[in-house]
């Protein structure tokens, strides 16, 4: 399947985390993921929205893009707020977010620049190559 | 950007030479002493993890219980020599003896008759599809397998899977380093009287069970003891612990849903 792009953007309220968890899970059934997987995905959605939420502003909205292609899912999610220690989350919050990140994706990432910084997460499914 | 103040005032308090310390005196002298200071030490992961499953109808100090299992699991299975930090291993561990135990207790969880069921046979057919395949199913299988659309499965995971944003605020009670409350500024539901209702009803069905299935349960759910671990502790065949906990999953089901009819 070639790829296909998905962008929702929320109020960073918790209320929302659902609507971000439900359409992450969708979009991993739709690129055939197991029953482990989309689970994984439902958490690493909900994962991402607490970290997203630490490193925005509570009135501000926040960009979840899904990438989707027979490979697997992107999820970039952004706008944020570059962390305050060189890069480092020095946050509890985030740090604990991360953990659960990097235990339920392939990858994880932060891609930030000097002013802004979006987090990047891959989950590929199983048995597809790249 | 607005932030806890007390968030912002805290860090990572796990000691890396200690836990090295620990491990290695551990491994060398299979220790008690040492075990017991790492389970100490990770607690406030467990924790953190625990609060992320909470506000579905479980009490807090009974999720701690189940990731505390799942992190002496990681304690016990570590390989120090593997240039990984422990906390890195640990997590997928103690998060998967979560995972486990809400979806093998889906009937604990008030939701609407019809999604009780049918998330009931989702699990089920989780399980039958697994030992099919060999591996986990796809979305597509299980909604084929049960005759139903893609959606519903979806909708029936959501349902019964505990993992849900609102736990973020931890522990209100305690103002110590290990409490939580990173995400003070964020609104939540108050689930107080439904997990109230819910241990009601639940206690109400656990009447219907024989000792021997009260004892399953527990092991099962409280201990988090495998199938196999329970059938060694109870000198039974594991297909007669699967066959013992299908049916009291059965009772107290069936109990629940005809306190909520």
């Amino acid at each position: 399947m070639a790829a296909d792009r998905v962008t929702l953007t929320v109020p960073n309220r918790s209320d929302f985390a659902k609507t971000v968890r439900i359409a992450a899970a969708e979009l991993a059934s739709r690129v055939g993921m197991s029953y482990d997987d989309v689970n994984d995905v439902r958490m690493a959605a909900e994962e991402a929205f607490v970290y997203a939420s630490l490193r925005v502003a509570p009135a501000a909205a926040v960009t979840f893009v899904f990438d989707i292609d027979r490979t697997g899912l992107t999820i970039t999610v952004g706008p944020l707020e570059p962390a305050a220690d060189e890069g480092r989350d020095t946050d509890l919050g985030a740090r604990y977010a991360t953990f659960i990140l990097e235990s339920v994706c392939d990858e994880v990432s932060v891609l930030s620049s000097e002013e802004v910084c979006s987090l990047m997460l891959v989950k590929r499914t199983a048995g597809v190559e790249a | 950007m607005p932030r806890s103040s007390r968030s912002d005032s805290r860090r990572l308090v796990w000691d890396k030479a200690r836990t090295r310390e620990l491990f290695a005196h551990y491994r060398a002298h299979q220790d008690e002493e040492s075990r017991d200071e790492l389970i100490t030490m990770y607690l406030n992961l467990v924790k953190y993890l625990a609060s992320r499953f909470r506000n579905r109808g479980e009490p807090i100090d009974d999720l701690v219980q189940v990731g505390t299992i799942g992190l002496i699991k990681a304690i016990d299975r570590f390989d120090t020599t593997r240039a990984v930090e422990f906390t890195t291993y640990a997590t997928p561990t103690i998060i998967g003896e979560l995972k486990r135990y809400f979806r093998d207790k889906g009937w604990a969880i008030k939701v609407p008759r019809r999604l009780q069921e049918l998330s009931f046979r989702v699990n089920q057919a989780v399980d039958r599809l697994t030992q099919e395949l060999q591996r986990s199913p796809t979305i597509l299988e299980i909604a084929r397998y049960l005759d139903v659309s893609a959606e519903e499965v979806l909708e029936a995971m959501e349902t019964s899977e505990a993992y849900n944003f609102v736990s973020l605020e931890g522990d209100r009670t305690s103002d110590g380093p290990d409490s939580f409350s990173i995400l003070e500024y964020i609104g939540h539901d108050d689930q107080l009287m439904a997990v109230i209702e819910d241990r009601a009803t639940l206690a109400e069905a656990l009447k219907g069970l024989t000792a021997q299935e009260q004892r399953v349960l527990y092991l099962r759910f409280f201990q988090g003891l495998t199938q196999t671990e329970i059938a060694s502790q109870l000198e039974i065949s594991q297909m007669q612990v699967s066959r013992l906990l299908r049916r009291t999953l059965r009772v107290l089901r069936d109990g629940i849903v005809a306190r909520e009819v």
